[in-house]
């Protein structure tokens, strides 16, 4: 919980999403304090994404605020985002197939590269050295995640796994405070997961960040997040540690359903 | 008062005209997601033909528009089988670029196999016109109001009553799921190719009519008929025909009075004042009046 | 979505590669010529992208390690640099000397490819980078040759001056409608471009003060101080004519206009723009600017346009309104498709191409009679038809263009090579 005087990295009140008749959200609230690893599960179409969605500005909420340190977020365009501090990872691959994995981190850092047209055309020193030095910050992302040695390989033909692990290290690269991370493991065999899952707790103990998960693999939130929100239908359901919630029996009803009535009971 | 009336009325019939473009601009978008900027050439093409049939191998105009609409049609669907159909799934430019490509094609050939010189569309009508009190209107132009309403009106009910129009309707929304109920998904995008094309040179024949003639630049009247479509919406075939009648009366109107009133706009301000409308209505609404902003899974 | 980018054209040169390729001389990093997952062919047999990489900017020298050691990407092999060093050469040779070898009808043609080129890299930049569709290029391509051409004659300014604000003005106009790619995708946006030709050709039909009118008019020769090109001039003990002048005044912005696109390209500039055309949305989530971005590609690619048009405006001495319609705006893409969009040489390419092709028939009319007036059918029509053909085979079969083209064959027969190489026991890098 948030201590006195600290302002909580995400605060979400009363957040509701429509989508014409759709509610896709409805009347969602938590608050993730600096440095917590908080994740939000759900059934498939629970919100999930939505929220993410909102988080990274891409919809405006029909009602509610969003802040961000202290900061309403209803003021950001999608691209000031990155210099709010906020970064994030796609569901479904936010990667540029096209370019080099490096290429694809330092679009990541593009928020903190100055020179333009005529700098950058002209190459002047400048721009030399401003390259250089986010090339190397690029390539130490990758390092982080251990993708250094395909650093220069065109991103569609690395294997899915590896793509997702260029769009982390693209988010780490970009320097954020608070890191969104969507369905992270998702399409993973069960080493690769294990990888991801080593991967986001050293990145959260070492840079102390605050992350945000969505994600359907129960074994890996509960492993990983200090605490949990369930969604379900776009409203949250349950909110508290991964034991209490695995526990909640609101939960296990959302997920497994009601018990059957047969003649006998 | 009467200028009005005879302005409104031609304007209809220009507007008809657009109408019909931007229905087969709608029909190739629905069933293709794609502008196809040869409908242009369809139509001029469409009133080559039916002109040559008429007027050099000596058909009954009637025979010849229909023979004429079959072959056009056909052109059409035989570019769908060919060409269009192995860039399914490719970006839109591809698509744009090769429709283009046929429009230069086509509009080369025309005057390769027809000649430069404009000629007359062969139609039983010429300069021949309908007085009512002081009012003249021009028989072609009536039969080119009819003849819109005509094939809208089928085309509607095509789309809603026929099994075929229900597959294109289908195939529009969601190709995958058609495909997954057995919707023949190539006849299905054929058709839709050979309707547009057909109705193209519908439009071409009774373009090439009095006071106009059949010539080879009649393929920039498809141009014009963008800010039709535009303002319907590009997937909205009620918005095409609101918006082909809209811009062929603003057209007409334009035409007949701003030579007065505005003459520092130039002479012929109507050729583009479709065009300016089009941009207005675009800074304001992007996807055209009707249109439909498309989803964007992140 | 609507506004699907287009093809992956060249990409793999143009940025995926060349952007793999570290600015030389300060990167402290291994020739990372290698970095592609496939063979390393494509970078060897002096594919033209890549000796224009190296020999325009200068030789990549023997690469000391990267800091970081990056493993598993070894620098460039030594007869690999040789042959792209060779290539540059040769290319070089042949720019210079093509003028002095060939006659005064393929000097003029010759003068009108690279002119072309420099508008076709603008036009690249805008829809192979940043994946705008445009199809309003003629109308800056008339802008730079009626704005040049009028300060030109009315204020008899040099050239060194008209000429760059024909680009300039022109770059004004289309910052002025980059805005519009902002709100429209795809589609929309290729019909209000289309729009912008006919408003552009209506603008030259009515003011006639400024255009000359429906007739025409004369547009200057390119004048540098005491020089008129129309005149010929006389520089190092040789006359060059007029044709010669253009050309090399056309070689020469075109160098400089391809070192500056690649040093734009490589930059965090060209990686948005790469960005912003694969991937809108998720570029704008990342922190790129996209309106930023595509703004400044729709000046890069309006100021080439510009300075093209005012050189080809005043090569040809005369130009009419309806010189300036859609069908130009048409020939530009086709250069770039057919060259290959998102490289540094497909403009080039592409180029040789459209105005190659109808020169070639206009010459072979006076043999081939079904070409000549009053045959069967126009040069001009030959050449459209010929045109459109290729547009759809390339974008159907090679949508990376010729570019593409070779890359794939040179793949081909360095594998082959390599192949037969190891078999004799011989490598051959």
């Amino acid at each position: 919980m948030n201590e006195p005087g600290r302002t909580a990295a995400l605060e979400v009140s009363e957040v509701s999403l429509r989508f014409g008749a759709l509610w896709a959200l409805t009347d969602v609230s938590f608050s993730v304090p600096e440095g917590e690893l908080f994740a939000i599960i759900g059934p498939n179409g629970a919100g999930k994404t939505s929220m993410f969605n909102l988080l990274s500005r891409v919809y405006d909420p029909t009602r509610g605020r969003i802040r961000c340190f202290g900061a309403d977020m209803a003021r950001l365009r999608p691209h000031q985002l990155a210099r709010a501090g906020i970064a994030r990872t796609f569901q479904n691959l936010g990667v540029f197939p096209q370019s080099s994995a490096i290429d694809n981190v330092l679009v990541g850092r593009a928020h903190l590269m100055r020179a333009g047209t005529v700098r950058a055309g002209l190459r002047l020193p400048f721009a030399r050295r401003e390259e250089r030095r986010h090339r190397e910050a690029a390539l130490e992302a990758l390092e982080a995640v251990g993708l250094a040695d395909v650093a220069h390989r065109p991103v569609g033909i690395l294997p899915y796994g590896l793509q997702k692990r260029v769009e982390l290290a693209r988010a780490i690269a970009m320097e954020p405070r608070v890191l969104l991370l969507d369905e992270p493991v998702a399409g993973m065999s069960r080493s690769e997961r294990q990888e991801v899952v080593d991967l986001v707790r050293r990145l959260h103990r070492e840079r102390d960040a605050t992350i945000v998960l969505v994600e359907h693999d129960m074994n890996v939130v509960m492993g990983l997040a200090e605490r949990v929100l369930v969604l379900d239908f776009g409203r949250p359901i349950a909110l508290g540690s991964p034991a209490e919630i695995q526990a909640d029996p609101e939960v296990i009803r959302a997920y497994l359903g009601e018990p059957m009535r047969t003649e006998a009971s | 008062m009467t200028t009005f009336v005879q302005l409104l009325f031609a304007g209809v019939a220009l507007g008809a005209i657009y109408a019909l473009v931007a229905l087969g601009f709608t029909v190739v978008y629905r069933s293709s997601r794609v502008i196809n900027f040869a409908q242009g050439a369809f139509l001029a093409l469409g009133a080559f033909m039916t002109s040559w049939l008429v007027l050099s191998e000596n058909l009954p105009f009637w025979a010849a528009f229909v023979v004429g609409a079959l072959a056009t049609g056909t052109v059409g669907l035989l570019f769908q089988l060919c060409v269009v159909r192995f860039a399914i799934g490719r970006p839109e430019f591809t698509i744009v670029m090769l429709t283009l490509g046929l429009a230069a094609v086509i509009g080369a050939l025309l005057p390769t196999l027809f000649g430069n010189n404009p000629r007359g569309n062969g139609d039983v009508w010429g300069s021949s016109a309908v007085r009512l009190g002081q009012y003249q209107f021009f028989w072609v132009q009536v039969w080119t109001i009819v003849a819109a309403i005509v094939v809208l009106l089928a085309y509607g009910a095509f789309t809603r009553y026929t099994r075929y129009g229900l597959a294109m309707r289908s195939a529009a929304l969601d190709p995958e799921a058609s495909m997954a109920v057995g919707i023949p998904l190539r006849r299905v995008y054929a058709t839709a190719w050979f309707i547009a094309a057909a109705v193209a040179c519908v439009g071409g024949v009774f373009l090439g009519g009095y006071p106009n003639s059949v010539n080879p630049t009649m393929s920039n009247i498809a141009l014009i008929a963008f800010p039709a479509i535009i303002l319907g919406g590009l997937d909205s075939p009620t918005g095409a025909i609101v918006g082909g009648f809209v811009i062929g009366v603003i057209q007409e109107l334009v035409q007949g009075y701003q030579p007065q009133h505005a003459p520092w706009l130039g002479n012929d301000f109507y050729l583009i004042a479709p065009y300016l409308v089009m941009i207005l209505v675009l800074l304001f609404r992007p996807y055209g009046l009707f249109g439909s902003r498309p989803a964007e899974r992140l | 979505m609507t506004g699907e980018p287009p093809p992956a054209a060249g990409a793999l040169v143009g940025t995926g590669v060349d952007s793999a390729v570290p600015v030389p001389n300060d990167q402290a990093q291994p020739g990372t010529d290698a970095g592609q997952a496939g063979p390393r062919a494509d970078r060897t047999v002096g594919s033209p992208a890549h000796a224009a990489a190296t020999s325009a900017v200068g030789r990549p020298e023997s690469q000391p390690p990267s800091p970081s050691g990056t493993p598993g990407v070894p620098p460039a092999k030594r007869p690999v640099r040789r042959v792209r060093w060779v290539t540059g050469i040769v290319v070089a040779a042949v720019a210079i000397g093509l003028p002095f070898w060939v006659d005064g009808y393929w000097r003029s043609t010759f003068a009108f490819v690279v002119i072309a080129a420099i508008g076709a890299l603008g036009l690249d930049v805008l829809t192979g980078w940043t994946g705008q569709i445009s199809l309003g290029h003629a109308f800056f391509l008339a802008a730079g040759a009626y704005v040049g051409g009028y300060l030109g004659t009315h204020f008899s300014l040099t050239a060194a001056i008209w000429i760059p604000a024909g680009g300039v003005v022109a770059g004004v106009l289309g910052a002025v409608t980059g805005p519009a790619a902002l709100r429209l995708r795809g589609l929309y946006l290729a019909i209000v471009t289309i729009g912008l030709v006919y408003i552009g050709y209506y603008v030259l039909q009515t003011w006639t003060a400024f255009s000359g009118g429906p007739g025409g008019e004369a547009l200057p020769a390119v004048t540098f101080g005491s020089w008129n090109f129309a005149n010929g001039v006389r520089f190092l003990g040789h006359t060059f004519t007029k044709n010669e002048c253009y050309y090399f005044l056309a070689l020469l912005i075109l160098v400089l206009a391809m070192l500056y696109v690649r040093n734009v390209t490589r930059s965090n500039l060209g990686r948005c723009m790469v960005a912003v055309r694969d991937r809108e949305l998720a570029a704008a989530v990342l922190g790129v600017n996209v309106a930023r971005t595509k703004i400044r590609a729709f000046v890069i690619s309006s100021v080439l346009a510009g300075v093209a048009g005012a050189l080809y405006g005043s090569f040809l001495g005369f130009a009419v309104p309806s010189d300036w319609g859609l069908i130009l705006s048409i020939q530009y893409v086709v250069m770039i498709v057919v060259g290959g969009m998102a490289t540094l040489w497909g403009p080039v390419l592409g180029a040789l191409f459209v105005v190659g092709v109808p020169a070639l028939l206009q010459n072979v009319s006076t043999t081939l009679t079904f070409l000549q007036s009053g045959g069967a059918i126009t040069p001009v029509n030959a050449a459209n038809i010929v045109f459109g053909v290729f547009l759809v085979v390339f974008l159907l079969l090679e949508p990376r263009g010729v570019v593409g083209l070779t890359q794939r064959i040179s793949r081909t027969v360095v594998h082959r090579l390599d192949a037969g190489g190891r078999r004799w026991g011989v490598r051959y890098r």
